[in-house]
């Protein structure tokens, strides 16, 4: 990305911060209700360790929760495709549980399955290998048949259609779904912590809060969406080199979580 | 010393999808080996549905179809095919794509790369070996699926119009390019298109499909003189050869 790219989308949050600061200068809006940004920054860099240990589990647990979510949303995706009994007994059902809000389970998974880091995966999973399910499918299906007629007529085996053309022409679906299914993950991890943790973002977001330490609780915030943007950023790079041949849309559905 | 048998024998074959359409009745015809045929007539006469008949990719209703004497039942390895768009995978770089029925045999990849590089040189695209799909122009594209289907040295190459989405002038030149490799390589071709001159310029002999549902009405040998230049297309046999063609099709249209 060139500097100047940059410089436009740098200079509009800059000028946004720059305008939040005096606003809460100007209007005398206390610290517990809106804290300025040069604040927020102290209270990163002097509680940066406390910060850190917290973002530690909740960093490795959304990049788990994340990679089940491809790995089962791929597997559940294939199977899907490949057999008829499973699409049709399984998907209303993989459908219907996307109605169902993800974050009011929350409190019932912690009863389900402990406190501890498997209800949170569960949810991170729940929430996020839904996208990649419904990109899989749509990728693995929506081959054109000319290439499937191509691949038949010299020789090619249902395993090789499978492995050298529905795959690599399903990649560039496979993440777009996964850009979406990252900042799922996140939330996925953080609301799980809300609910039940002794440590992570979210349980300092809440602890923040109890102790109407607002300061705190925006940096938490802001650490865990840079983690966020981070993250995200990680898939895009991963998707430039293994789509080479497919130029990504400037604008991707999910956005930053 | 016996004749020499048959490359393709079609026998009153008929073919009839499940949706009751009937697509072919009573096909009948034979190609001699290194036999250049074309089945020329208007969209919809089932000359797609006979290639993918004889490709292997379509069972037929009734009658039988043979290639070098054999039924056929599935794909075979002898036979190439080119279709109407080059369907290249627009992962692999164009050398990639060529060796693509080699590497779905499974047969060692070193002992075909030769050959595949010698084939886009007589294509006139060799330069390009290492580039990607989206990279080419549709002529170059197609040359690249012609190369592909030649990969295997096949004794039978199917073409379903394969030049029909180029502009005219690539077109022209597509065909005298397609002769050339012809001539050097010699395999048998059916060779489907709905261009009548086009017909005329590649062929030894044409036969004229009509449709609802698709048989054999016509046919007439082009005795015109190999190799052919594209000066050819303004000589007075040439011109008299797509007059008798047009005609053909015109009388079979108002039946």
């Amino acid at each position: 990305m060139s500097l100047s790219r940059l410089t436009w989308p740098l200079g509009v949050t800059a000028g946004a911060l720059v305008v939040w600061e005096a606003a809460v200068a100007a209007l005398g809006i206390k610290a517990v209700v809106l804290p300025r940004p040069s604040a927020i920054a102290a209270v990163v860099l002097e509680r940066w360790p406390l910060l850190l240990e917290h973002l530690w589990p909740t960093f490795y647990q959304i990049l788990l929760g994340f990679v089940l979510s491809v790995v089962g949303g791929f597997v559940m995706a294939v199977l899907l495709v490949y057999s008829e009994r499973i699409r049709k007994g399984v998907l209303p059902l993989i459908v219907t549980s996307q109605i169902v809000p993800k974050v009011a389970v929350a409190p019932l998974l912690v009863v389900w399955f402990g406190t501890g880091d498997l209800s949170r995966l569960l949810l991170a999973f729940l929430i996020a290998f839904f996208p990649i399910v419904i990109n899989t499918v749509v990728g693995l299906t929506s081959v054109d048949d000319d290439y499937i007629k191509m691949a038949r007529a010299f020789m090619g085996t249902r395993w090789q259609i499978f492995a050298k053309i529905r795959l690599p022409h399903a990649l560039p679906l496979i993440f777009g779904g996964m850009k979406i299914s990252i900042t799922l993950a996140v939330i996925g991890i953080v609301v799980a912590e809300f609910v039940a943790a002794q440590r992570g973002i979210g349980y300092l977001i809440v602890m923040a809060n109890g102790l109407l330490d607002t300061p705190l609780m925006m940096a938490a915030i802001a650490v865990l969406s840079a983690m966020g943007l981070a993250l995200y950023g990680l898939v895009v790079a991963l998707e430039r080199i293994v789509v080479y041949w497919h130029v990504p849309a400037e604008t991707t559905a999910g956005g930053t979580p | 010393m016996a004749p020499v048998p048959d490359s393709v024998e079609i026998e009153r074959v008929c073919k009839t999808y499940a949706s009751g359409l009937q697509a072919l009745r009573d096909v009948t015809f034979r190609v001699a080996p290194g036999e250049f045929v074309s089945l020329l007539g208007p969209s919809g006469c089932g000359k797609s549905t006979l290639l993918l008949l004889l490709a292997g990719l379509l069972p037929v209703s009734s009658g039988s179809m043979r290639i070098d004497t054999t039924v056929v039942t599935a794909p075979r390895p002898d036979v190439g095919m080119v279709f109407q768009s080059a369907v290249l995978l627009p992962w692999r770089t164009v050398l990639d794509n060529v060796l693509l029925p080699v590497e779905l045999l499974r047969l060692p990849r070193r002992a075909h790369e030769e050959r595949a590089r010698e084939l886009l040189a007589m294509a006139g695209i060799e330069d390009f070996a290492a580039r990607l799909p989206h990279e080419l122009s549709g002529g170059m594209k197609q040359r690249v699926a012609i190369c592909r289907a030649l990969v295997l040295r096949p004794r039978l190459l199917l073409m379903d119009e394969p030049f029909s989405a180029l502009d005219a002038l690539t077109r022209d030149r597509m065909a005298l390019e397609l002769l050339r490799l012809w001539e050097r390589l010699r395999p048998t071709v059916v060779f489907v298109t709905h261009a009548i001159r086009e017909a005329v310029f590649v062929s030894d002999r044409v036969l004229v499909m009509s449709p609802r549902p698709g048989t054999i009405g016509f046919e007439t040998e082009v005795k015109l003189p190999r190799p052919r230049g594209l000066s050819i297309q303004e000589s007075e046999e040439f011109n008299r050869y797509a007059g008798s063609l047009r005609r053909a099709i015109e009388a079979e249209e108002v039946v």
